[in-house]
């Protein structure tokens, strides 16, 4: 109980929370881009255009099957090989865009096939160009539907962030280490508080998504 | 100048021959009824009309725009050509209102006002002016398919395919649908080429009848004459099944 009480101090805890600001301004900078990027590539390969959406569908199928932390590796220590020296956040949050985007590229094609194809046909027969058709037609039902998956996305974006450590990105899960580093009978306060912290924020997160879908729906 | 025209026509799903050798005149103005049994390719058909299909041999003019073409501008084309569907297709995510609005507001650049004007003159053409501000899902399935007109005519179109309008109607639905074509039909300026089972529709309305069969237009008619006296063994053996 003791070492519960010293390892919340409030020298410890303001730490950790600095720490949980950063992965949580890394993870909210991450989706964001990702989600830029993501639509557009989910969009090209829902076009289904020559050459591009096979280059396209290529790279989402590659990126999708390695693993963050490699990407990580490779924006962090193999850019710099080639004269792109990025600092910590920035690599973080690089190799997050990359990856995330591949991921929610592919709920956006899926989420645009979702919408049943008489909406296009519709569009398209009402005059509307394609791009017409996409943006004010199929654009805004399909976001609709992607809001659950695209929650769940963001909260293991928020998770993965911890992965970063490995890179020494001062973010939550490396201040908890470098606090138990120091102090290990801290350790499990430190893995307790790590746990609240996170399930915390993904819950809320989680529960928001929740209530923006339902309010969307009506 | 014919509006439609077909010339040897032939349509593919990969090895399936779903149109051949079509053949077909409808003229500015005429209201053609297609018939024929399901799977005879009436709906490929009229989905040739407007691009939604290509068509893989012979020529298809429609509006003086060559279909066969692939450089051709399907999107001036469909300015032109309206296209009521079996299921409505009206924007989900959009109102009553929007709907129809929507296409005249980013295709023909009509200014707010006179768009808004025009929509609830539409509105009230098909007695729902009172749902503007609904969205589709709220309406029943005669209304959407009412709004669907209106969508089609707020884009003043010189010719609009019909393809089953009524067929996934509730049969209470029908009539009020079908009054609506009925009045578009007396516009003498309006070109109509309508998939349809409604055979009392077929008989007031239309000035001819094409029966379809297995991809092929087997009847090309006066509609008296079609309905009087229909010189396709098919196409007789079709009427007996469907007139009570």
């Amino acid at each position: 109980m003791q070492e519960f009480l010293q390892a919340y101090s409030w020298i410890n805890m303001r730490f950790l929370l600095n720490g949980l600001w950063i992965t949580g301004i890394v993870s909210v900078i991450s989706i964001l881009l990702s989600f830029v990027l993501g639509s557009v590539l989910g969009i090209i390969r829902y076009m289904g255009v020559k050459y591009l959406s096979r280059i396209v569908g290529f790279l989402i199928d590659l990126i999708r099957n390695l693993p963050l932390l490699l990407i990580i590796f490779f924006t962090y220590f193999a850019l710099p090989k080639i004269g792109i020296h990025l600092n910590v956040i920035t690599s973080t949050i690089v190799a997050m865009t990359v990856f995330e985007s591949a991921m929610l590229a592919e709920i956006v094609r899926s989420g645009i096939k979702a919408v049943p194809k008489g909406q296009l046909e519709g569009a398209l027969s009402n005059g509307l160009n394609f791009y017409q058709a996409l943006w004010y037609v199929l654009l805004p039902q399909a976001y609709k539907k992607m809001i659950p998956p695209i929650v769940s996305q963001f909260v293991s974006l928020i998770k993965d962030t911890s992965l970063a450590t490995i890179i020494m990105l001062p973010e939550v899960t490396f201040r908890a280490q470098t606090i138990y580093a120091q102090q290990p009978k801290f350790i499990i306060p430190m893995f307790l508080m790590l746990a609240i912290m996170y399930f915390v924020l993904n819950f809320a997160i989680s529960r928001l998504g929740g209530y923006i879908d339902r309010r969307m729906a009506s | 100048m014919s509006m439609i025209e077909f010339k040897d026509v032939e349509k593919y799903y990969g090895e399936f021959h779903a149109l051949h050798d079509i053949n077909l005149k409808v003229e500015k103005g005429e209201t053609v009824v297609l018939l024929g049994p399901s799977g005879s390719g009436k709906s490929t058909l009229i989905r040739t009309v407007n691009g939604l299909e290509s068509i893989e041999g012979g020529q298809l003019i429609v509006n003086n725009q060559d279909l066969a073409n692939p450089k051709t501008d399907l999107n001036r084309l469909r300015k032109d050509v309206g296209m009521v569907f079996q299921h409505f297709n009206l924007y989900a995510n959009k109102t009553i209102l929007e709907n129809i609005m929507l296409a005249p507001r980013l295709v023909l650049h009509r200014d707010e006002t006179s768009n808004k004007k025009m929509a609830m003159e539409l509105l009230d053409r098909v007695d729902l002016a009172d749902q503007a501000n609904k969205y589709p899902s709220q309406l029943s399935g005669g209304q959407q398919q009412r709004i669907a007109i209106a969508r089609s005519l707020a884009m003043e179109p010189k010719a609009l395919l019909f393809d089953e309008p009524t067929s996934a109607l509730d049969p209470e639905m029908v009539n009020g649908v079908l009054k609506i074509m009925r009045e578009i039909a007396q516009d003498s300026s309006m070109t109509m080429l309508v998939v349809t089972h409604e055979m009392g529709f077929a008989k007031q309305v239309a000035d001819r009848v094409i029966f379809m069969a297995d991809g092929k237009i087997l009847e090309d008619a006066p509609t008296e004459q079609f309905f009087e006296n229909p010189s396709e063994p098919r196409a007789r053996q079709f009427l007996s099944q469907i007139v009570h």
